[in-house]
């Protein structure tokens, strides 16, 4: 009996574009079976983003938007607007979803839009040569803080899932990780969750995921995992954050 | 009969696989892909794979591109 295949979500012969190990590659083989689970293939209108996560239009199989830096949310909230008939989500990088795209990520979820957004916390800027990020950590050396974060100079991380939790509009908001086969499958369920709240008109799914940046962080893949375990979940613990469909 | 199909050439040579799966069947592979990457390759001689998929959800390529249980 076939128990795993290729998701149907993917175009044919597509070539992931990530680093050797890079949990990109995971989170949005999850989004494609669950695009294939729920039958949102033809539904479906994706906007991506900018950065490491830009690329994922040239993997699926479905109709996109591309927004400019930051700006997903905002861009997402006019194509759900214009089609509300359509099922419309982002795959957003930290960057773009807590730093340029800030103001356009919290005021989405106070408007309690309905859309899912999905962000990639990987502690920096992936794409551009790993930068310090607004989720770097306290102490993390990166090529702009080459004696690593500090209090004086940089401030602190955000905590991304407890923000957008914290927004009347948001209907779920989760952390999960990657780092292990239990928390994969736990971050598919949170993606499940993001999608069908959207799907049942109730406001903004968001769900941040833990992710590595083996390039960036200079580390093997599985070190990656440890890192992730070891000093990320301390300061961004795992858990749903927001649930309304529990309350 | 349980057993999985890799896609040699989307290996990057990560491994994560080789440590994902309980009965230790993925073994690095003797020759390079067309990646220019020692892949892997699915050894299972005494039929122990038992379709538990975790190679394939561990994998981030999707180089496992099925898995029989
Ligand atoms: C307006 C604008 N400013 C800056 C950039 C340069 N830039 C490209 S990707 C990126 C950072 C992306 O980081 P993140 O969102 O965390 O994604 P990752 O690559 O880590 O997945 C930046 C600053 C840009 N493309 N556009
Ligand atoms: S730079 Fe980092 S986030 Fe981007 S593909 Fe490479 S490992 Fe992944
Ligand atoms: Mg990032």
């Amino acid at each position: 009996m076939l128990v795993f295949e290729t998701p149907k979500a993917f175009k044919k012969d597509f070539k992931y574009s990530f680093c050797k190990g890079c949990d990109h590659g995971v989170a949005i083989r999850l989004i494609a079976e669950l695009i294939d689970e729920l039958g949102l293939k033809e539904k479906t209108i994706l906007t991506t983003s900018i950065g490491c996560s830009v690329t994922m239009y040239d993997f699926l199989d479905l109709d996109c938007i591309e927004a400019p830096h930051g700006r997903a949310m905002a861009v997402a909230t006019g194509v759900k607007r214009a089609r509300p008939d359509k099922f419309v989500f982002t795959y957003q990088g930290d960057g773009d979803f807590a730093s340029i795209g800030l103001a356009e990520s919290l005021h989405a979820s106070l408007r309690g839009e309905s859309l899912s957004a999905v962000c990639i916390n990987n502690t920096t800027y992936g794409m551009t040569g790993g930068q310090l990020g607004p989720t770097t950590l306290m102490g993390q050396v990166t090529t702009t803080s080459p004696k690593g974060r500090n209090r004086e100079y940089y401030g602190y991380p955000i905590r991304i899932a407890e923000q957008v939790a914290l927004c009347d509009g948001t209907a779920f908001s989760a952390r999960v990780a990657l780092d292990t086969i239990p928390n994969i499958r736990k971050a598919k369920a949170a993606i499940k969750k993001a999608f069908e709240v959207q799907l049942k008109g109730l406001g903004v799914g968001f769900v941040e995921i833990l992710s590595t940046c083996p390039t960036n962080w200079n580390m093997s893949p599985e070190k990656a995992h440890e890192r992730v375990r070891n000093e990320m979940m301390k300061v961004f613990p795992l858990g749903v954050y927001k649930d309304i469909t529990e309350e | 009969m349980a057993h999985i199909v890799i896609d040699e050439n989307r290996c990057k040579s990560c491994y994560l696989c080789i440590a994902a799966c309980p009965k230790g069947l993925i073994k690095k592979s003797a020759h390079v892909n067309k990646l220019g990457e020692y892949a892997v390759e699915f050894c299972d001689p005494k039929k122990e794979c038992i379709g538990c998929a975790m190679c394939a959800t561990r994998c981030p390529d999707l180089a496992i591109t099925e898995v029989h249980k």
